[in-house]
């Protein structure tokens, strides 16, 4: 049961990073390859709040969400300038600082040892320290934040962003300023990965940077080609088909070692060809072009 | 030590040049941005690995099996993932992030079969060469010359003759050039296999001294994408400037701090570099969307 629990569990963290990403992505039409560095930030700002300062849950995970959007508004910057190919370069390069300064330095992320012992999310008198608990606080978090971006995608401000991902040049000429909003849809998707970095910390109670490379940001970036991407059923269902293949992999008897590189291989192939002969993925609304 | 870690890094950028160089042609004339070079990189040194260690064919040979169909796969590459979404009229993105699918599929089919861990491919401690006070084992000798060999060669036939015109007049006005009643795919089939056989040469020679795993493949191409964007995209002389920069750089950020901060360094300074003079050290001023039109 405990297994069906954990994969229920992975789902609602990859479900926030998809819908997040989605964002940016979906709804602006910017490409980025640099989601796992917000949700690795958050994981690791939290953890040290709470283990080198003592800091409560709630505050460490507001910390969190602010540290990322921080971020965020950092590695939007080149949006103002860049476009395409060079957009996605830039967002890359930024993740692979921010994994090298996680994973470097070691006085303060104790770098690749990870951080052992990370303490039970608790509030309120609460502990959340049990596989089931951790199901029901995760679907929790997980609806909330899966409501607010259902919410966020359907307001005019969402429906802005379609506007510049369609036509910059038209929204341009409507008066809307439409760097400020690039740069504030992208603020918000950081903000929003923060925190399944904190419930991934919280539910693993160990984390390392090797969680946050940029082939988890591939992976995250995936889902949503695969799932489809502009509206809010595309990225579930690519959450779902995602973490459910290897574990479908798993039933067919291939061996471990096999499964990873197989999982991989598989996804590669799905994107190249949803790219090419389906670009709008299983369920989304945005063709790629 | 300065002068070793300078003549260690001017060997390391020398032989990322050739990687860049590879990349460059592809990039300058198709504006691909060929992410599943890295994949191609990483392939062409386990094929030499399979030859040579594995099937114990002589050296020479197992060079020419390697290249050779490097360089075809190379060309498959094109034809099977980029031409038709050029046809597709699919923007560059699209086709970067195809082939970076391309790139997670090779590299991860590499790993299931020869496994993830790091293989040696000349065992055995090499013989090393005092020069000064510089010491340089045989095969960073070799990579100094083969490389310096092949980029100057590289770049005198882009000056030169009939193709290397052809290529500079795709990277210019690939319409133009159809237009001229040259057909643009055989200039493709040139670019792709020529670029890859670059890489292939690259990652042999970087294999021989400090041995291989299938990851090897991204980092150099990212490397490599750098010292384009360093050099300014366009120029291949700046290319080749760019990659000798980038690793001389890198060795110094050895000497001032450690080896660690490597890759931090870099992606600083293309980040830098895309922010505030993207088009490059040589590149004359215009405007990013221009310079990928």
């Amino acid at each position: 049961m405990n297994y069906f629990f954990h994969i229920l569990i992975m789902i609602n963290i990859y479900m926030i990073l998809a819908l997040s990403l989605n964002i940016p992505v979906g709804y602006t039409g910017l490409l980025s390859l640099s989601h796992a560095s917000f949700y690795g930030v958050g994981a690791y700002i939290s953890t040290l709040l709470m283990m080198k300062l003592g800091i409560g849950f709630i505050p460490s995970l507001l910390f969190s969400i602010f540290g990322s959007v921080l971020l965020g508004l950092v590695i939007s910057i080149p949006s103002l300038r860049l476009k395409g190919d060079y957009f996605m370069l830039s967002t890359l390069a930024f993740q692979i600082v921010t994994f090298t300064i996680l994973y470097n330095w070691v006085s303060l992320t104790r770098g690749p040892y990870g951080i052992p012992g990370i303490p039970a999310p608790q509030f309120f008198g609460i502990i959340i320290d049990t596989i089931p608990s951790f199901l029901i606080f995760s679907s929790a978090v997980a609806s909330i934040c899966l409501y607010l971006l259902y919410i966020l995608g359907k307001s005019p401000f969402g429906r802005l962003l379609k506007a510049i991902r369609e036509d910059e040049l038209s929204a341009m000429s409507l008066g809307k300023n439409t760097v400020k909003f690039k740069i504030t849809s992208f603020a918000i998707s950081a903000g929003f990965a923060a925190i399944p970095g904190v419930l991934f910390a919280g539910y693993m109670t160990y984390i390392d940077p090797t969680s946050f490379t940029l082939e988890e940001s591939i992976f995250i970036l995936s889902i949503i080609i695969i799932g489809g991407s502009g509206n809010f059923l595309g990225p579930v269902l690519g959450t779902i088909f995602m973490i459910l293949l290897p574990e479908i992999l798993r039933f067919l008897a291939l061996p471990d070692s096999i499964i990873a590189n197989m999982r991989q291989i598989i996804y590669g192939f799905l994107i190249i060809l949803l790219l090419r002969f389906r670009p709008q993925g299983i369920k989304g609304e945005y063709k790629f072009q | 030590m300065l002068l070793q870690l300078l003549a260690n890094g001017i060997i390391t950028g020398l032989c990322y040049s050739l990687v860049a160089l590879g990349f460059a042609m592809i990039y300058f004339t198709t504006k691909t941005f060929h992410f599943a070079h890295g994949s191609i990189y990483t392939l062409s040194v386990y094929l030499f690995f399979t030859f040579y260690n594995m099937a114990n064919l002589p050296f020479p040979i197992a060079i020419f099996f390697s290249l050779s169909i490097t360089a075809v796969i190379g060309i498959l590459v094109d034809e099977l993932i980029y031409v038709p979404l050029i046809k597709k009229k699919s923007s560059q993105s699209i086709q970067m992030l195809s082939s970076l699918g391309l790139y997670i599929v090779i590299v991860n089919f590499i790993a299931m079969i020869y496994g993830n861990e790091t293989k040696v491919i000349s065992p055995g401690i090499q013989p090393t060469y005092q020069i000064g006070s510089v010491i340089l084992t045989r095969v960073q000798i070799l990579t100094f010359i083969i490389s310096l060999i092949l980029s100057a060669t590289f770049m005198i036939f882009l000056k030169l003759s009939k193709l290397g015109i052809m290529i500079r007049g795709m990277r210019d006005d690939p319409e133009l050039l159809s237009i001229m009643g040259i057909p643009p795919r055989k200039i493709r089939w040139f670019v792709f296999s020529v670029g890859s056989v670059f890489a292939g040469v690259a990652s042999i020679l970087n294999g021989l001294d400090v041995g291989i795993d299938p990851n090897i493949g991204m980092l150099a191409l990212l490397n490599g994408a750098v010292a384009v964007i360093i050099g300014g995209v366009g120029i291949f002389e700046g290319t080749f400037l760019g990659a000798v920069l980038l690793g001389t750089l890198q060795s110094l950020v050895i000497w001032k701090t450690s080896a660690r901060w490597q890759n931090t360094i870099t992606f600083l300074l293309l980040i830098i570099l895309l922010l505030f003079r993207p088009q490059g050290i040589l590149g004359k001023k215009q405007r990013v969307e221009e310079s990928l039109q």
